[in-house]
């Protein structure tokens, strides 16, 4: 396979993985409560170390993919793992169109309600860095089940492509996976308020679900067209 | 079936609930306090001839008179429970 074609599905990937709901409600609601209780620098402090977590444990996950198919899949996904990625995709799109967002006047997702509540009270009470960097995992942990077969999509990638750009891969993945939120920061620091982007984002429920629900289905194709045929 | 816990009712709560979601839109804290005040005192009338009220009942009235208010607090304070 070739780099461009890895660097390729990364970007998809990532993409996919940054229409997912979960960690950027996590940072609205971290922003609106932290902004309400504490100054603007310890707010920024928060909302970085929650980034940091939700990265961290995008990169712990999609290294350890990584090592798992360079150990035991002797250096690539087989075709039928393959195929069960695609699958899991294209289950995701339709999870992502009919049940990922709750219905009604809110952004509330498919999460069990307690668990919801735990994040949503984390969130709120959240005073100190290592609360903020827990939180950010907890966020991305919650969201495994939608991004489980991701991670072993671009773990695939970082082992088929060539050594010496594998960490620009890896660090790509990321940073494109977690655009939402470091936009949602941007966007905080040049004057703008976590209940706007909440707004933007009851408004547009519809386009969201579209747009993730679409990106599984165009991720499963390129799958199939480029790493399967 | 699962009790349901009672709280005593508060102005100052009621005050510091809506301080909390103005100070997260940066709405200035003299103007914040106008409006928190004047819904805090619109509730404890509201609440005065009533021996018990659900939550849920107290936030609605809450909202409805922030809407009058300001639009963007009301939406904070209606919504925040609600984004994941």
């Amino acid at each position: 396979m070739s780099d461009l074609l890895c660097f390729a599905t990364i970007a998809l990937a990532g993409f996919t993985q940054a229409c997912l709901q979960l960690s950027f409600g996590g940072l609205i609601l971290l922003y609106h409560s932290s902004m309400g209780r504490h100054r603007r620098r310890k707010t920024r402090g928060l909302a970085t170390s929650y980034i940091l977590g939700v990265m961290i444990l995008s990169f712990l996950a999609v290294s350890g993919a990584a090592f798992w198919i360079s150990q035991a899949a002797s250096g690539g996904l087989s075709l039928e793992i393959m195929l069960i990625c695609v699958g899991v995709f294209l289950a995701s799109a339709v999870v992502m169109w009919a049940l990922y967002f709750r219905w009604g006047d809110h952004t509330e997702l498919w999460l069990p309600r307690s668990i919801s509540r735990f994040i949503s009270r984390k969130a709120k009470h959240c005073n100190d860095r290592v609360e903020a960097f827990s939180l950010g995992l907890l966020g991305a942990f919650a969201e495994t089940p939608m991004s489980l077969a991701l991670f072993f999509l671009v773990g695939n990638c970082l082992v088929t492509v060539s050594a010496n750009l594998q960490v620009l891969a890896l660090f790509s993945y990321l940073v494109i996976a977690s655009a939402p939120l470091l936009i949602l920061k941007g966007a905080i620091k040049s004057g703008s308020t976590a209940v706007a982007a909440q707004k933007w984002r009851i408004k547009h429920k519809l386009f969201a679900r579209f747009v993730s629900s679409a990106s599984f289905l165009v991720l499963s194709a390129f799958v199939l067209a480029f790493w399967v045929y | 079936m699962k009790k349901a816990k009672n709280y005593e009712y508060s102005h100052a709560g009621v005050k510091q609930s809506i301080l909390r979601q103005a100070k997260g839109l940066k709405i200035p804290q003299g103007w914040a306090e106008q409006i928190a005040e004047k819904v805090a005192k619109a509730t404890d009338e509201w609440i005065a001839d009533k021996e018990l009220v659900t939550e849920d009942d107290l936030r609605r009235f809450v909202v409805s008179q922030l809407k009058e208010l300001n639009a963007d607090i009301a939406f904070a304070y209606h919504n925040h429970d609600k984004i994941i």
